[in-house]
This record gives structure tokens, C-alpha cells and sequence, in this order.
């Protein structure tokens, strides 16, 4: 039927508008003969959360195998990725105390560093900021007294970050609390990364100072690094998408 | 010879030619709106999930932020659904022997991930992107409505694809400033126009003709 308009005749242009009338009600049939297709709606391939009908576990996100360290996610800077180095002294060990909640609390820090293994900066404060509204406040509250929301529906209260003992505890022990856990708490490792918990450590720092700001803080950072009580205003970063 | 045709039979073909047109008309006016409709779309239905969880109780209520669960929505494509662990970060301790949360428990137990039903299935021939959005200031609501407001979540738009364009084709009337993205209460008048065709241009929105580009969405 591939006539140039040179060959147009009435009769061949009728034969056309024919054809072309019954093609139409050919594709009509067709399309209502073989139903809608999804093809390309549902791709034979594994989308985010895809079940996967190949695996018994329904699982179409493996776990890499036992052992594999993808690259460049090697964590062999132990201070950076667990906030303690190995113990200087091994006679000296974690003490622990019971207080009138019942809840055991930790009351000397011989593994836990000391000095942030980050650069402590304003953005890193912000950063932090940012993500301790997000994960930290529903129940450390918004000042870290231990008042947070989910507190007040019944989870048990955590301690407040403004006695003296978890002032004085070292940089490295809230890491490793936000990274494993502690108490009622669940560790947060899945959900915020190492260089997050560090700047959700040195905003705790900055609350610390800011109920306290007559204090000489423990936040041994180099002078140029010197941390501000962080702004009442809701000031996120935004994390941005990278 | 007799008459083929009475008189009345031109009246009748005039008022039968409008009406094929009117016909035609309300035919394809149809087509479009059940096209539309969401009997189509999915649109404002909501979907039964295995666990009664309310949104409008975790976020209205309790102002969890969104990202305490949908952790990774500034960095990848997916926004992330939160392991069972998650819950368990509360449900450990509250509500922890609620015959509502048993699924919960039984998946934590048995190191199973809960089946959540997918509200939002965008095609497959579709790329979509979280990450982006969010960092060029579109903000969580504008998308999805007002989740703190819904007891079982439901899609708040068509997800077709007039609905992706029209933002694409002038994103100035929908953005909003990084630090709103995850407020819930945040209205469009929130921002004056011009302030907008600002943020606009801080947040390196591309040209129309980029934005709307075939291969931005289709690759």
C-alpha cells in the first residue's frame, strides 16, 4: 500500500480511505482482543523494594556475603567509625552504677576518645543540629533534657545531657552510644552515618554549653574550631541531595 | 415519482449532524476524565497494609520528623522505608504488647521485612528521583499531600504525567525554601512570586526547556 502521491488516482485514494477505515477497526479489535499491556509499566527487573519471586526470602536486596568489604567502605580508622581506641591501660575497666530509675549508667570512659577525630565547625555544628532534630529530639527533647516527645507518650525518660557526668564524659562515649545503643535506647549505626553521629555529638557539646554557658567545655577542638551555642532558630541546612 | 425523503428528514439531518458532533464531543470529554479518574490513577483510595500505621498519629501527633524514618530520601532515589527495627527504636517499650503491633514483633522476630502495600507505583518506564526534589525545594506535601493529616495513606495525585509537567514546566509555583521541605503546614502562599522565581534561581533550577526534556524522565 505504499503509493507515492505521483500514483494518487480516485480509485487508489478510495482503496486507501477503505483500508485505512478497516485498519482502524482491526486495531480497535486488537486492543480490546488482547487487553492492556504492562510490558513496560512492570519491568522484569528489580525496582527498590521489589519482591523478589527468585530468592526463598522474598528479598531482592541481598546482604553482601560474610566477610566482603565493598570499596572504599573500609572502616579501619577505629576512632572515626566506633569513637574509642584500643584501651591504654586493660586493668581499667567500664564502671557502671545503678540509678533510683533502675537504669544501669555508665560512669567511667576509659575507651572512649576524647578529641573529636573531625574538624569541629560551624557546619558541622548545623549539620548536627539538623540531625538531632530529626532522630535525637523525640525523646532527648529539644535541649537534650531528656523530655521529648515520645517520652511523654511513656518511653522511659533518658538522662538529661546536663549533669556533670555525661558533661564530663568524653566525645567518644555519645558516639558509640548513637552508633550501638545504650539501655532502652537501639543503636542508630542504620540510619545516620559515622560523619552525622560525630556532628550530632558536637551539637550535643553545643546544648551542653548552651544550659551551661559559664563552663569550660570539654569539646577539644583546635582554636579555630571553637563552637557557638547553636542558634534557637531553626536554621537546617537542609542536608541538601548529593 | 414518490417522495424518498419526507420534508422533515432535512431538519433531521442538520439536528443529527450537531448532535454526531456534541456526540463525539461528550465521548472524548469522558475519555479524558475517566482517564483521569481514580479508577484509573488510584487516586485518593486508601490501601489496606498489613499494620494499621498511621502517619497522621506519628507525624500530626507525636512530629516525628519524616526523615527518622524515610531515612534516605536526601540521597538516593528511593525515600526508604524504615527497617522493623525502626519501630522497634519505640515499640520496644511502648505499646509493646498491642495485638495491633503483632506483625511488627513477629517480623522482628523472624528477621522478616513487613509487606507494606506500595501506595505510590510509578511506572517502570518512569525515572524518578528523591534526592533531587528535595534538594531543589520541592517540598514533601506538595507531592504528598498532607500525610499528617491521613490515619492510612493514600495517593494524593494522579502521578500522570500532565500532573509531573506542570511543576517541570514552571517549578517556580510550587517550590518552597530548603527549611521548610519537611513542613507539613507549609502553603503554597507561603512565599510570594517573586521570592520564588528567586529561589528558583539559588537552587540552579534548569531551563524549562531542560526540565521538560524527554530523556529527563524517560531513560
Amino acid at each position: 500500500m505504499f503509493l507515492s502521491s505521483r500514483q494518487w488516482t480516485v480509485d487508489s485514494g478510495r482503496r486507501r480511505k477503505s483500508l485505512y477505515c478497516l485498519l482502524s477497526v482491526a486495531v480497535c479489535l486488537l486492543a480490546a482482543g488482547c487487553g492492556v499491556r504492562f510490558d513496560m509499566q512492570d519491568q522484569p527487573r528489580y525496582k527498590v523494594y521489589k519482591k523478589s519471586e527468585f530468592f526463598s526470602d522474598g528479598l531482592s536486596s541481598r546482604d553482601l556475603p560474610a566477610g566482603t568489604v565493598a570499596r572504599g567502605l573500609l572502616k579501619a580508622d577505629k576512632a572515626l567509625y566506633t569513637g574509642k581506641i584500643d584501651n591504654p591501660n586493660p586493668n581499667v575497666q567500664v564502671e557502671t552504677t545503678t540509678n533510683a530509675a533502675g537504669n544501669t549508667i555508665v560512669t567511667s570512659f576509659p575507651n572512649a576518645i576524647d578529641e573529636f577525630p573531625v574538624a569541629v565547625t560551624k557546619e558541622l555544628i548545623d549539620r548536627g543540629q539538623d540531625r538531632y532534630n530529626i532522630y535525637c529530639i523525640v525523646c532527648h527533647g529539644p535541649v537534650g533534657a531528656g523530655d521529648g516527645m515520645i517520652v511523654r507518650r511513656g518511653f522511659g525518660a533518658p538522662p538529661t545531657y546536663h549533669d556533670d557526668r555525661l558533661r564530663n564524659a568524653p566525645v567518644g562515649h555519645f558516639f558509640d552510644v548513637i552508633t550501638n545503643g545504650w539501655g532502652k535506647m537501639n543503636g542508630y549505626a542504620a540510619s545516620i552515618s559515622a560523619a552525622d553521629r560525630w556532628a550530632i555529638v558536637a551539637y550535643i557539646r553545643a546544648l551542653q554549653l548552651s544550659q551551661n554557658p559559664d563552663e569550660n567545655l570539654k569539646m577539644n577542638a583546635s582554636p579555630s574550631a571553637a563552637p557557638s551555642p547553636g542558634p534557637a532558630a531553626n536554621n537546617n541546612t537542609g542536608g541538601g541531595g548529593n | 415519482m414518490a417522495q424518498f425523503f419526507s420534508k422533515s428528514a432535512n431538519n433531521i439531518a442538520r439536528i443529527s449532524m450537531l448532535a454526531g458532533v456534541v456526540l463525539a464531543g461528550t465521548a472524548f470529554f469522558v475519555y479524558t476524565q475517566v482517564a483521569r479518574s481514580s479508577y484509573l490513577t488510584g487516586r485518593y483510595v486508601e490501601r489496606q497494609q498489613p499494620v494499621q500505621f498511621s502517619h497522621k498519629h506519628h507525624v500530626g501527633d507525636d512530629g516525628i520528623d519524616c526523615r527518622y524514618c524515610h531515612t534516605t530520601v536526601e540521597t538516593t532515589a528511593s525515600a526508604g522505608m524504615p527497617s522493623t527495627q525502626t519501630c522497634m527504636n519505640c515499640h520496644s517499650q511502648i505499646w509493646a504488647d498491642s495485638p495491633y503491633l503483632e506483625p511488627v514483633r513477629a517480623s522482628f522476630r523472624d528477621n522478616r521485612p513487613i509487606e507494606w502495600e506500595r501506595v505510590h507505583d510509578l511506572p517502570e518506564f518512569a525515572y524518578f528521583n528523591h534526592s533531587i526534589h528535595v534538594a531543589k525545594g520541592v517540598g514533601c506535601s506538595t507531592c504528598h499531600g498532607q500525610i499528617d493529616n491521613m490515619p492510612s495513606v493514600f495517593q494524593e495525585n494522579t502521578l500522570q504525567m500532565e500532573w509531573c509537567l506542570a511543576c517541570h514546566r514552571e517549578p517556580e509555583k510550587f517550590i518552597r525554601p530548603k527549611s521548610e521541605i519537611y513542613n507539613m503546614q507549609w502553603q503554597d502562599g507561603d512565599l510570594s512570586a517573586a521570592e520564588r522565581v528567586d529561589l528558583k534561581a539559588k537552587n540552579k533550577i534548569r531551563s524549562k526547556e531542560m526540565m521538560t526534556s524527554c530523556s529527563v524522565c524517560h531513560r
